[in-house]
């Protein structure tokens, strides 16, 4: 009788027992949960807010911009400011040209000539180990010199041949710099790339270099967009050569104009975010489309 | 008669085309990279060395003058140069150490099973791609007096902040920005690197009753040490260099309290056409970043 009592007795103990620990569980684990999506969304607001800030910022007419206490949203949403800046300011447009063709220009001679090159020292035979070794080692050793050297005495070659203040100045310079970030983006496609597959095509009667940009460049293509999208974004956005580099709306950059717009039109805020908006937007559109292949560009491959 | 003159033309042509692509295939590895070689050797390899030549000199209105290390000498005994040092290292040492920490942080809590971890890592982009002229840009505008971080903090300050004008907030002011532009690049990073322990290692030290910090302290870390010092490097190199959101948010000032390096520079080269000193300025600075790299890849004994 009395076995039978505290056989039920210590069942319902355990039962009670495993009843508060079940509970005690979901708490804890149901305000970690909590906290963790707290802090996540703070960081999401933090990372976001600034540019939320700007973008809304285009919306409001001045008054508005710069009311105290600040307006958290446009009160009388209206796009006039857009329409504003290429109206007062009516050589701000040629800032864009001007960073669209350095943009272009540097792109395309940057991913053409660096894609070819690290084929080249990956798939041909180089004193010293050239490709395999030397090739990864020097492009990640040219990431840690600060562009700020080459400027100066870019500055003084560009000027004793007569090319300061040009796009073809600019796309030069930034070819320098950017040339290894393709090479260390493809480095690894190549690698990978079976001899077998250009045998095949130089059997069916392609020359090797036919052979390169007909077969081999559509198989890498993953790797030549990620480098493509890359090479725009940081031409793009880049200010110390060209605030160094041109002086004139010959080839004054979007950048320079954002960074010399007091001085060039005053601090009006009201066009100035619409112009710093359209710098904005640009390398967002083209960053979400290879995400993953960005981030390995803009860590140095930290990540593979 | 014509046809086959025009016949043979082609011909022609095409032999001479045939025999170009037989050249170009027999010194394909040379026609591949020489292009690429070519463009660094003239704008990063010759411009360098030229740094190195000009930093020998003293550049004066009548002609340049061979002073051989002077200028590395005056430069180390030069008060404003080694402040600008000094706020180099306090720009540097602050927003390095709390992006790290914040980032690390924050991948840490994304690594588990989230719904919307591939959409934080995708907004996570955002700050890593805007230019950095428009980050400065939208900070500038909020921080403007009376602006949206003086309605956010006053509550707590109790009163608005000089943010940009007050010299012992300038420089803190500047360093949340470039804590906002790097933060999410180190949650990207980290998060990558979080992904890729081995799953059975987690569940082995789960089985052996590990606790939670347990495993942080015996699995994350170990694994995540290489990429933890790599990572450290990359933000040191990038907040060293920084050049363009201090040159937009306040030119060195107010009285020289943000005269990070490069913008010593700029001023030297630029204001006052001191080519060689600003040269040797800096070479000064890549050997601090090499030193510095150096020592971290020594203590971490990182092998790459």
């Amino acid at each position: 009788m009395t076995t039978k009592q505290d056989t039920e007795r210590s069942a319902l103990a355990t039962t009670n027992d495993r009843l508060t620990d079940w509970y005690q569980a979901l708490i804890e684990r149901g305000t970690a949960r909590i906290g963790v999506y707290l802090v996540l969304a703070l960081y999401l607001v933090w990372t976001l807010f600034p540019v939320y800030w700007m973008l809304s910022g285009t919306l409001k007419n001045r008054s508005e911009l710069l009311a105290s206490p600040p307006y958290l949203i446009p009160p009388n949403p209206n796009i006039d400011s857009w329409f504003q800046l290429f109206a007062v300011r009516d050589s701000f447009h040629i800032f864009i040209i001007n960073s669209a063709v350095v943009t272009i220009g540097t792109t395309i001679f940057v991913v053409t000539v660096g894609t070819m090159a690290t084929y080249g020292l990956v798939k041909f035979d180089f004193p010293r180990e050239a490709g395999r070794f030397w090739l990864p080692f020097g492009t990640l050793a040219t990431r840690f010199l600060p562009p700020i050297i080459m400027v100066i005495p870019l500055f003084v070659i560009f000027q004793n041949i007569g090319i300061i203040d040009s796009w073809i100045a600019l796309i030069l310079s930034y070819s320098g710099f950017t040339i290894p970030f393709v090479v260390w983006m493809m480095v690894g496609f190549f690698q990978e790339l079976p001899d077998s597959i250009v045998e095949a095509a130089i059997m069916d009667g392609r020359t090797h270099f036919g052979a390169f940009f007909r077969v081999v460049l559509p198989i890498v293509k993953p790797g030549l967009i990620a480098s493509t999208i890359f090479v725009l974004i940081t031409s793009w956005n880049e200010l110390l050569f060209a605030v160094i580099l041109t002086q004139t709306l010959d080839a004054q950059t979007l950048p320079v104009a954002l960074a010399t717009f007091e001085e060039q039109f005053q601090t009006n805020w009201e066009l100035l975010t619409v112009a710093s908006s359209i710098a904005m937007l640009p390398p967002m559109a083209f960053a979400f489309i290879v995400r993953d292949q960005l981030i390995r560009g803009f860590t140095m491959g930290a990540v593979n | 008669m014509s046809t086959e003159t025009g016949g043979q033309l082609t011909q022609e042509t095409d032999s001479h085309k045939e025999r170009l692509l037989l050249v170009i295939d027999d010194n394909l590895k040379w026609v591949l990279t020489l292009p690429a070689l070519l463009t660094l050797l003239g704008l990063m390899f010759y411009p360098i060395t030229r740094a190195m030549y000009m930093s020998l000199f003293r550049f004066l209105p009548t002609g340049n003058e061979f002073v051989g290390i002077e200028n590395y000498v005056e430069l180390l005994t030069n008060e404003s140069f080694l402040e600008s040092l000094w706020i180099t290292a306090k720009f540097t040492t602050v927003s390095v150490a709390v992006s790290m920490v914040l980032g690390f942080g924050i991948a840490v809590l994304l690594n588990r099973n989230l719904k919307f971890r591939g959409l934080i890592q995708t907004l996570s982009l955002v700050p890593i791609i805007v230019a950095p002229t428009v980050i400065a840009l939208l900070w500038q505008l909020m921080y403007t007096p009376g602006g949206i971080a003086d309605a956010l903090t006053s509550s707590v300050l109790g009163g608005t902040v000089q943010w940009l004008s007050n010299p012992d907030i300038a420089l803190w002011a500047i360093v949340i920005t470039d804590i906002w532009q790097w933060t999410p690049l180190v949650v990207l990073v980290m998060l990558a690197g979080l992904q890729a322990i081995p799953e059975h290692v987690t569940e082995a030290a789960i089985i052996d009753g590990a606790s939670r910090w347990q495993r942080f302290v015996d699995i994350t870390l170990p694994y995540m040490r290489q990429l933890i010092v790599l990572t450290l490097i990359i933000r040191i190199i990038g907040s060293m260099r920084e050049f363009a959101k201090v040159f937009v948010l306040t030119r060195g000032g107010p009285a020289g309290a943000t005269n990070v390096v490069s913008i010593e520079l700029y001023h030297e080269a630029f204001q006052f056409g001191n080519f060689g000193t600003a040269s040797a300025m800096a070479l000064i600075l890549l050997v601090l970043v090499i030193a510095i790299a150096f020592l971290f890849v020594k203590i971490a004994r990182v092998q790459f």
